[in-house]
Parts: structure tokens; sequence; C-alpha cells
């Protein structure tokens, strides 16, 4: 048996459309924040998903009250399976399971939701919004505007929930009576949650994201979706995940990765780190110079932020784009004294047959999966 | 474990004990507890008094006294900032552990709905405060996340394992034992410990409320004149082990865990479709899971959370896939307690397979008209129990049947 990616879509500050983001990576190009106002008088810098990447979600019911990470979900999920040519009908639903990511979930419903209660009691409190604040709401819209009525789990978790969903993908996957499952990580921004980053000496208050910059500057949020379409063909081939560990404080998170890489063993040309400015970049670097010193790195998120629950997707799926074209993009503000393997040529052809995937989570878990091309 | 490229085709149907279990919930803390609150058929609801309710129809939850988590705080490195959830998960787990001292989960998969959600209320609430709720804001927002219960319990007693927390709403917990279930079934794990947890929140109260979902009366499940839920808050945990693996090391097993079944009911976000064709899609995939016909089914634990779409949607396919079996719902003596709801009627499950008891359905009057179902009233009986199935519903149409039998060496 074998796990192959089969599709893959995404909706990110850079747009939406697997060619058309991968093609801006290449550039180099990095999102453009905005700011976010809260009402407590601080701006926020956030890269948001510009309006014209969701213009083409479904007009479905389920969407006309559901927020933006619904919306999210359902542009990257439909363009998984578009680039997969897989369409559902009754047959093929019922053999196609959904796994969704989240780590804050529907957080702009939820923060509105509560700011009612504490403003103007409980009985201010809105029955339309409340669902919308379930962490599997947007799980269900899409499940609902997919067919599918079968198998459909939310997992919830910190910025390795998307790899440990493909890990309970593959777990599924064992069943013959799946041909596909389609996992999706999402998420969106909002001052509440930088307030609470910001709080935490996570956050940056003004782009860029610089990885593997020492000492760490800090990261900024992002917000958009992810979708990998896993199933029994596909020219890329998910040889191994590492389901993941934990680590108790931030300076036991580089024992975790490298417990991590050696889970995974092998041979890779390139690793997808998750460095963000923080605390991870160190953790991942010790990992990356031990156990893969020849391989080129590759940072995404200076140019499209920390989305929390979406980034392992969108990591895999650049891992997946590079081994599929042979591409690695550039990595913008990469310092050229971080002890690394020097970045790749932006548009050189490269030799890839195996990537792996490092994502170590801000709060405590941390996982990894390896790929290869076949 | 084998890496899924080396596995040549679908693997083996391992067979999968339950080799320990631990609870904490309204109606007791541990097993023995909890098994004689179930044969008395206590009521554990109790008023709200740990948040404002003036303004809500409900007044009243399970609630678990935090005089009971106290015994806690040894094991955890920083006991002060532990969610009391949290606190639960520690004491569920110590419990399975002591029964089952050398069990090494590969893997952790549990379920709730909203983790450590208390914490992120204060932190809004303290958004206007001043510096004291600002020094305490990075505590609040480090472990208020739904995920950190649980690893805050594995770190207390140095598990490792990786941890899936599902959040499939109210049916998170038997979700959670489902996958768990499937992944020893499949032979590539020995050894997962599962469960689920839940706290009560303001924000999860009001939100019920406002839904009018939560009953101002008493929660009468499958009752004709039933008016909604009340919510509850509890952990409980299994461990789950390969059959095999557990005999020849000389385990102690509970029961076995044999069937389970998953639908998605895309009717509405909240409502279920009323057909009941949600429940029956689960309940029947989870007969399908065990190789057993309905007939071999001797009692349900019912979702039956007392609202009249649940337990009319549940009712119905319950009444047209079984013959008279026994149902209950135990939801009325401790409310629903949500995420944690499927692992502690599992647990409740397991009780009644080990005791030969049937949990009573408390605070029941009369049946509903087209339903022709054997409702367990008010009483506790003993019965003669092989096999039970145990359901759980939640909000975005999840549906999750598991299937318990007892151990028969």
């Amino acid at each position: 048996m074998s796990l192959r990616v089969a599709g893959m879509g995404w909706v990110t500050p850079l747009g939406s459309g697997l060619d058309h983001v991968w093609g801006r990576l290449l550039n180099g190009e990095m999102a453009k924040a905005e700011g976010l106002s809260s009402p407590l008088g601080r701006t926020h810098s956030v890269f948001r998903v510009p309006a014209e990447a969701t213009a083409q979600a479904p007009a479905h019911p389920r969407l006309r009250r559901s927020s933006a990470i619904s919306r999210f979900a359902v542009v990257a999920g439909v363009a998984a399976l578009e680039d997969a040519k897989l369409k559902l009908d009754a047959e093929t639903a019922a053999r196609t399971a959904l796994i969704f990511a989240v780590s804050n979930g529907g957080v702009a419903y939820t923060k509105k939701f509560y700011h009612e209660i504490v403003e103007s009691g409980a009985k201010a409190a809105s029955p339309l919004l409340f669902p919308e604040t379930v962490f599997n709401a947007p799980a269900s819209h899409l499940a609902a505007i997919l067919g599918i009525n079968g198998a459909s789990y939310t997992l919830v978790g910190d910025g390795a929930v998307g790899i440990l969903a493909l890990k309970m993908a593959e777990d599924l996957m064992l069943s013959e009576t799946l041909d596909h499952c389609l996992v999706v990580g999402a998420e969106e921004a909002d001052w509440l949650l930088c307030d609470a980053y910001r709080r935490w000496r996570l956050l940056r208050s003004e782009p860029p994201i610089e990885p593997f910059q020492r000492p760490p500057r800090g990261m900024i949020l992002s917000e958009g979706a992810g979708a990998v379409l896993l199933g029994r063909d596909g020219l890329v081939e998910i040889e191994k995940i590492a389901g993941g560990t934990n680590f108790g404080k931030q300076r036991e998170a580089g024992a975790a990765v490298e417990k991590v890489f050696s889970e995974l063993g092998g041979e890779t040309d390139l690793v997808v780190a998750s460095a963000n400015g923080t605390f991870v970049d160190e953790a991942e670097r010790t990992a990356l110079l031990r156990h893969c010193p020849n391989a080129k790195v590759y940072a995404m998120k200076g140019s499209l932020g920390e989305s929390v629950g979406a980034s392992s997707l969108w990591q895999t799926i650049c891992g997946v784009q590079s081994l599929r074209t042979q591409v690695v993009p550039p990595v913008p503000l990469l310092p050229m004294t971080n002890g690394l393997p020097p970045p790749a040529r932006p548009t050189g052809r490269e030799q890839l047959r195996r990537a792996v995937i490092s994502v170590c989570g801000l709060n405590q878990q941390v996982a990894g999966l390896r790929l290869v091309r076949n | 474990m084998p890496e899924f490229s080396q596995i040549k085709s679908q693997l083996n149907r391992a067979r999968v004990a339950v080799v320990a279990a631990g609870i904490v919930s309204p109606l007791g803390v541990g097993l023995d507890e909890t098994l004689r609150s179930l044969r008395e058929g206590r009521d554990c609801v109790t008023p709200v008094t740990t948040f404002p309710i003036e303004n809500c129809r409900c007044k009243s939850a399970g609630q678990v006294p935090d005089d009971w988590l106290a015994d806690c705080h040894e094991r955890a490195r920083h006991p002060e900032r532990l969610h009391r959830v949290a606190r639960m998960m520690i004491l569920a787990l110590g419990q399975a552990l002591t029964q089952a001292p050398g069990f090494v989960p590969e893997l952790t998969v549990v379920g709730t709905t909203s983790g450590g959600m208390t914490f992120g209320e204060e932190y809004y609430r303290g958004l206007k405060g001043g510096p004291r709720s600002a020094r305490r804001a990075a505590s609040l927002i480090a472990n208020y996340t739904p995920q950190k219960p649980v690893m805050d319990a594995q770190e207390a007693f140095g598990i490792s394992a990786p941890c899936q927390i599902i959040a499939n709403a109210c049916a998170s917990g038997t979700n959670a034992i489902g996958h768990a279930f499937d992944c020893v079934r499949s032979g590539r794990y020995q050894c997962v410990l599962t469960g689920g947890y839940d706290a009560l929140s303001e924000l999860v109260f009001v939100g019920f409320d406002s839904l009018q979902a939560a009953t101002p009366e008493r929660c009468r499940p499958f009752d004709r004149d039933r008016t909604g839920l009340v919510l509850g808050e509890g952990a409980a945990v299994l461990f789950l082990e390969n059959l095999d693996a557990a005999r020849n090391r000389g385990a102690k097993i509970l029961a076995e865990i044999i069937g389970y079944g998953i639908s998605t009911d895309n009717h509405h976000l909240t409502q279920p479709n009323p057909s009941g064709s949600g429940p029956r899609q689960a309940m029947e995939g989870a007969l399908q899971s065990a190789r057993i016909k309905p007939g071999e089914i001797d009692y349900i634990n019912a979702h039956g959370t007392a609202t009249p779409f649940n337990d009319a949607a549940e009712g119905k396919a319950i009444a047209e896939m079984f013959d008279g079996v026994p149902v209950s719902s135990t939801k009325g003596m401790m409310g629903h307690s949500l995420g944690a709801a499927g692992a502690i009627e599992a647990v409740i499950s397991l009780l009644a397979l080990q005791h030969q008891v049937l949990p009573p359905n408390i605070n029941f009057r009369r049946g509903d008209e087209g339903l022709d179902l054997n409702i367990v009233a008010n009483n506790s009986r003993t019965g003669k129990l092989r096999t039970v199935l145990s359901n759980s519903f939640g909000f975005g149409g999840t549906n999750a049947s598991v299937i318990i039998r007892a151990n028969e060496a």
C-alpha cells in the first residue's frame, strides 16, 4: 500500500490557486501586512487573505452566515479535489473521509459571541453565532458542501496539528473502504489572537518574519487554508509520518524536533521548515545541522506568515510542489550567517527526490513527515 | 509500528481489549463511586454558582466539586497553572495507571469541545483590567488551548505519546474511542490511550441557553414532555490494548471493544435529520464493524440529551433497528458533558457489563408517542448483559457509536 498526494489547494495571503501562489513564492514575494486595530488601542500587523482569493467560493446556504475560516477551507478543499480531477458523487463521497485541522478556529465569532455576553449579559447572546463557535463548524460546512457523509474528524492542536491530521489520515487509509482522505487546515486572523500571541512574547509588531535570524525577532500572524487530498495514486508519496512528540518548555523544543528527525530517518534533499522568527527556529536549526546538513532548507513563513492550523498544510504543499517541479523557492531575508546550508537559487533546477516537512508548534507539539517522488 | 508503505494490504483485525479505565464526573471519582451512583440513580445536577446565570433560562448543571480535584496537585509541575479540566484528566489517568501501571501508549486519542475555555474567558475579561490581569494573561493563554489538559495529564505521569485531540462537538469522546479502537484493531498499534474531557464554561452554558436547547426544568431523556438538556463536565480515560498482547502479559481485561461506526449528517449544523438517518448510519456501521446483528445488543447507552430533536431522531433509529432492547440515557443524572460524554458513557457501559446492571434513565414519566422504546425508567435494574452499544451525536452532524463486549476469557 502507498499513500500519495492526489491533489492540493490553498488560500493564502498571496492569493489562491496552486500555480498562482507557487509562482509568487518562486519570485520570492512576501505578503503585504495590514494593520488590524484592537479596541484596546493597539494596531497589530497581520497577513490577511485578499478578498479575490475566495471569490470563487461556491454559493451555498451553509456559507451564508459562516465566518472566514469556513470560506477559506471550502475554497482550498474544492481546489484540492479539482487538482486531483476528482468529482465527488454519492459513491465516491462515501469512500472519502475528511479531516480538518485547526488551532484557533472560528475566533471572530467566538469573540463576538462572548463579547455580547460580557457587555450586555446572557440575554444578548446570539443563537445564530453560537453554533459557528464550535470547532467542527467549518468541517461540517465543508462536508455538507462536498456531500461527505461518512468519516469526518476535526483535530485541534498547535501548529503541528496539520501533520497530526495527515497521520490520522494515514491510519484511516489503512481501511480499504476508503479511496481518498481530504485533509484541510484553516485559520482566520483576529486582533484577539494577535493580542494573545503578543502577550506570549511571540509576535513582532511589524514585518518581516526573518527565519533563522539570531536572536529571533518574532512572527506575524496570517490566515488562510491548505488542503491535501490523499489517495492511492500520485507522483509524490508520503513515505513516513512521525506522528508527533511533545515538549514541556520552549528550551526543550530542540530535543523534540531532533526526536522527530531521528524517527523520520533516511536521506533527504530538502527540508521545509516551520521557522517563524521565534524559538522554533533555533530548535529546528540544531536538528537540521545534525540530521540533514546537506539538504536544502526552505522556510515559507517569511512569505505567508504564521497561520498556525493551516501552516503545516502549506509547508506540505510546498514540499510536494518542489518535488513535482524540481524547484525550490528562495527564502526571503535568510541571513547568510545562519550556519545552515546555502538556500536554493531562486529558479535553479534541483535534483530533488525526498523532502522532509518539519513542524515545531508553539504550544508543545512537534511532528514531521517525509515525502518521496516516485 | 509498521510503516504504511510496508503494508501490503489491509491489516489483520486484531481484537481490542480495555485494560484500564478512569473516570471523574458529577457521579463521583473512580469506578466504584460511579457504580454506586448509577445503581442508586443519583441525581447529581446542582445549581450553577461559578459564573453569572441570572439571565439564563437554565440554572443548573452536573458539576464536579473542586475539592474532589485536590489530589492531583502532587503530580503537577505547576498545579497553580492547571485548568480544572486538566486536574480531572490527571485524576482519571492516575486511576487507570493504578490499574495498569505498565501501560505505555504509542498514541493518545482524546476528545474535547472546549478544553480550558474558562481560561480564555478570564483572559478576555481581563483585557480591560490592570497590570495584575496582564501578568496572568500569558499563563492563561498558554493553558487555555484545547489540547493542553491532556498534555498536562501526560506530563504528570511521564507519558510522551503523540496526542490527537478530536473536537467533533458532542461526539468527540466516542469518536476518540472509536478511532483508537480502529488503530489497535488495524494491528499497527499495540497500546492507545483514549478518552475525553470537558469542563463547564460560561460561553458554552450561555450558548446552549441561547439556542433554548438547555432546560430550566429537570432533564428528562426520551420523556414525552422533555424540554432540553442540562450541561455537565468531567473526564474519562480508557487504555486500549491488543487483546493477545494484553493476555500474554497477564493483564486484567475489563472488556473488549468490538465495533465502531461514524457518520456525518449534513442536514443542518445543529439539528439532526428527523428521519434518524445519521444515528442509524453510525449504529449500522458499528454493527457491521463488529460483525454482529442488532439482536445481539443487550443494552444501549443512548446519547439521549433530552432535547426534542435529538431524542426523536435517535429514538426513531433505535426503535427501527432494535427490538425492545433496554435503553437509557445517563445524562439525566449528571448532565451532558459534551466532549467528555462519550468517554464517560463508555466507562458507564463498561461498568454495566462488569456488574450486570442497567443504568437508569432518571426523571422519566411517560414515553414519547410513536417511539417504541424499552426505557430503563428511573431505577437501575439487573440484567444479563454481554454486548452494549453506546451512542454520541453532536453539532455539525457528527454521529458515533461504539460496541463494547464483556470479557470472555
